[in-house]
């Protein structure tokens, strides 16, 4: 056995020089602290994505876009399909975790302040990946065309066309018309599966490549230590181990969710017929949704919508260029100010959510 | 002097007679009659005439003047002859309640739109105007179906207004039982205002109709229920209280199913007539044509017939019919079968019943059965909508198998309960793999999870053995 790796491994060395990559592997070092836990939410975000990718190629396979075909086609995935009822649930879990763990992968980011130089484009990368995440799950959301993705959908697109001047051609431009119909249906579609992954990929690998380059950040507090205070563990194979043994109890919860929760079809969507009373976005959307019903109809001059949705636009753009404000701030290395608003977005995002799902 | 004041006395009492006399006599009747105007003469019958009503009452006028122009001077108000479209307007001014009436109704409605539709003298009379009564009025018991006829038998006439309404209502009348004896000078007997009213008539489409399909049996009920009324005749007076309680009263009067026979669907309207023994199937036929066409062939039809049975009734009743439940094939004293059959060796329709028995029960037992073992996979989280839904052919079947049983013969009911059957088999089974299922992904889950969890310990074990090994070193 090992004789037949070793002429493998001189096989791949005669064509290919992998000394520099092994080398780099094996001197490659892990921080190894307390709160080196946050760490592995890269990972398993990373790891369901993967599963995203296998499962959705796999539903590729019967899924067929269009009004009179989608919700068929996944009916007949589920029911029909040797294990489709798996594959799917498994699709539908593992993006809600991956939307899940890339929130807490970005927050423990923003707490570890690993954002800041050099890694502000890990950051920015990291950014793009979250909201390239939740256009996934907005497109995605559609593509089974049941009552509550397509008024959902429509309520989803209808926020848009509140942003002044580019709201409504934004809104048309999403729903390829007016409403949502069947050539929103298939736009989705082409989203979901061609545009948005290759962008995904781009931005992954190039966030990925710069995790490699750039080392895994070391913890704020670090800095003041000596070189012997310092810990780390080797990337190979104990943090890969690691990785991978997460990876393994996800694999199994997804498993779980999907034997004892499979993800509902519902009706079939009908679009002359009237919303269901009390008709929700998914819950990844629903902090800024329940944000948006709590403001008056008018504030000052303007609508309350209007101005709900610019804030959420302007918080959103605070938030993908902390590392320019944070460098500004007096107090550098222990700055609580950005702790506090952190702490305060976790607790509006986890209130407004639980008072949305009420 | 005593003569010359009895001369004087005599003279005045000439003189105030005369004046009198000038003073009360109607120039218009006495014209008339005079110049041999037959509406003079026969107006001396007419009601009006005997009740102090004058020509100027309706014509206007001033019948106290001598002079013809000045009688019929119009600024006296003297109308002449009414045009038909007024006639209403004019009669009513003494008959409001009933001008109200007859504007409301189709007639009124058909003199709006044509100056030849109907009004008050198309029925009553013009001149000799009688009391309805009288037998010799044209609105008398004796003459109104007549009086009807004038009109709604003319095709020419009755195209002017509704081209589609037949125009033989009459002469089927006179074969009813009702025309017969209106025929016989019988007045109790219903006319045409018995059942479609006087004067506010309503086409029979308007729901206000006292002929309208829901109000049919409350009309006929009317006389048919009361009796007192039908004593005479010696006919049972409960077909209302049967029909009521029967499925096809519950289907119109509680449903409001207008395809629900009513009383004429079966009697017949203006024909009105009781169905004879013969002629029960072909009745029941015009709705349940496939039940007529099987019995029409089966074994009952011949012995009915030779029995002066009255086919479907025998089973049914007329009146009460019931809700048909598959009960009534057994030989339980309720049952249908089991009044003339029972269940022994020497009757040769016991096994027949028996099958029909079995199979309808192997229907509904087995549907019953598959929606059980199909909720039962639905409760577990699995996918059976294509299935349920495959569930309804079974009704088919049965609707088809319980028509069959008209053919009093095994072998077509169980054809029409095959498919059916083979549908519970099918959903059985779909069922009972879906619930297969469901334990296979439970164990599967199971499995996958042990294996998990073995590589996960392995994973584990050989992380803290390099672990350990990167201390020692």
């Amino acid at each position: 056995m090992t004789g037949l790796k070793s002429k493998f491994t001189d096989w791949i060395q005669e064509r290919f020089d992998l000394s520099q990559v092994t080398h780099f592997v094996s001197e490659k070092k892990v921080p190894y602290f307390r709160g080196s836990f946050w760490y592995y939410f890269g990972g398993v975000s990373l790891f369901l994505f993967v599963v995203q990718v296998v499962t959705g190629i796999l539903l590729l396979m019967y899924y067929q876009p269009g009004a009179q075909t989608a919700f068929e086609s996944v009916h007949f995935i589920i029911s029909k399909v040797q294990f489709g009822w798996l594959i799917r649930s498994i699709h539908s879990w593992s993006a809600n975790l991956m939307i899940l763990t890339v929130f807490i992968h970005m927050f423990s980011v923003y707490f570890a302040k690993a954002f800041r130089k050099p890694r502000e484009l890990t950051w920015y990368s990291g950014f793009a990946l979250f909201g390239l995440a939740l256009a996934f799950g907005f497109s995605g959301y559609l593509l089974p065309w049941n009552t509550l993705s397509y008024f959902a959908t429509k309520v989803g697109t209808e926020i848009t066309a509140v942003v002044p001047i580019v709201g409504e051609p934004i809104m048309h431009l999403l729903r390829a018309g007016s409403d949502v119909t069947t050539t929103t249906l298939t736009r989705f579609f082409g989203l979901h599966v061609a545009i948005l992954p290759a962008i995904f990929t781009v931005v992954l690998s190039a966030h990925l490549l710069l995790i490699q380059v750039q080392g895994i950040s070391e913890p704020e507090s670090w800095k003041e230590y000596p070189p012997e205070k310092k810990s780390f563990i080797p990337f190979f194979p104990n943090f890969v181990l690691k990785d991978v043994l997460l990876w393994l109890i996800v694999l199994n919860v997804l498993a779980i969710l999907a034997v004892y929760y499979p993800w509902e079809l519902g009706q079939k969507a009908d679009p002359f017929a009237s919303a269901p009373a009390g008709i929700k976005p998914e819950w990844y959307f629903l902090f800024m949704y329940q944000s948006l019903k709590y403001l008056p109809a008018k504030i000052w001059l303007f609508d309350g919508e209007v101005v709900g949705v610019l804030l959420f636009g302007l918080a959103g753009l605070l938030w993908f260029f902390v590392p320019f404000w944070d460098e500004r701030t007096p107090k550098g290395l222990r700055n609580k100010i950005i702790n506090y608003i952190g702490i305060l977005a976790v607790i509006f995002i986890i209130a407004m959510t639980i008072l949305g799902v009420k | 002097m005593t003569q010359r004041f009895h001369i004087l006395l005599a003279v005045l009492l000439v003189c105030f007679a005369a004046v009198a006399f000038s003073e009360n006599r109607d120039t218009c009747l006495s014209c008339h009659t005079d110049t041999g105007g037959a509406e003079a003469i026969t107006f001396r019958n007419d009601i009006h005439f005997q009740n102090g009503v004058s020509c100027a009452d309706c014509h206007g006028g001033d019948p106290s003047a001598e002079d013809m122009e000045a009688a019929m001077n119009p600024a006296k108000g003297f109308l002449g002859k009414p045009k038909p479209a007024d006639i209403p307007a004019m009669c009513g001014t003494c008959h409001d309640d009933m001008r109200q009436d007859f504007e409301k109704g189709i007639h009124g409605t058909g003199l709006k739109n044509n100056s030849k539709g109907p009004q008050c003298v198309s029925c009553h009379g013009i001149h000799n105007i009688l009391p309805v009564k009288n037998q010799l009025s044209p609105v008398s018991a004796s003459n109104i179906t007549k009086t009807c006829a004038k009109c709604h038998s003319s095709v020419d006439y009755m195209k002017q207004f509704n081209p589609g309404l037949p125009v033989d209502q009459y002469e089927k009348y006179l074969t009813s039982v009702h025309g017969k004896r209106n025929a016989e000078g019988d007045v109790k007997v219903a006319t045409c205002v018995s059942c479609h009213s006087n004067h506010m008539i309503f086409a029979v489409k308007d729901p206000r109709s006292p002929v309208s399909p829901m109000k049919i049996p409350s009309t006929c009920s009317h006389c048919h229920n009361n009796s007192k009324y039908m004593a005479e005749y010696k006919i049972p007076t409960n077909q209302f209280d049967d029909y009521v309680k029967s499925v096809h009263g519950v289907a119109l009067l509680k449903n409001s199913d207008l395809s629900a026979p009513a009383c004429n669907s079966c009697h017949g309207n203006h024909g009105a007539t009781p169905p004879g023994v013969e002629s029960v199937s072909s009745v029941c036929g015009q709705c349940h044509q496939a039940n007529t066409e099987l019995y029409d062939k089966s074994v009952h039809h011949v012995v009915f017939q030779q029995q002066s049975l009255p086919g479907c009734v025998v089973c049914h009743s007329n009146h009460l019919v019931k809700p048909p439940t598959d009960a009534m094939i057994d030989f339980h004293p309720d049952s249908l079968c089991g009044s003339c059959h029972s269940d022994q060796p020497d009757d040769k329709a016991a096994p027949v019943i028996r099958s029909m028995r079995a199979t309808l029960a192997g229907l509904t037992k087995g549907q019953a059965e598959a929606e059980q073992v199909l909720n039962q996979a639905e409760q577990l989280g699995m996918d059976v909508t294509e299935t349920k839904y495959s569930l309804k052919d079974v009704n088919q079947s049965l609707i088809e198998a319980r028509v069959k049983i008209h053919s009093f013969a095994k072998e077509p009911v169980s054809e029409s309960a095959a498919p059916g059957l083979k549908v519970i088999a099918q959903a059985k089974e779909a069922g009972h793999a879906a619930i297969k299922e469901y334990y296979f992904r439970r164990k599967g889950l199971g499995v996958s999870t042990l294996l998990l969890t073995f590589v996960v310990v392995l994973l584990y074990l050989k992380i803290r053995q390099i672990e350990q090994k990167s201390k020692k070193s």
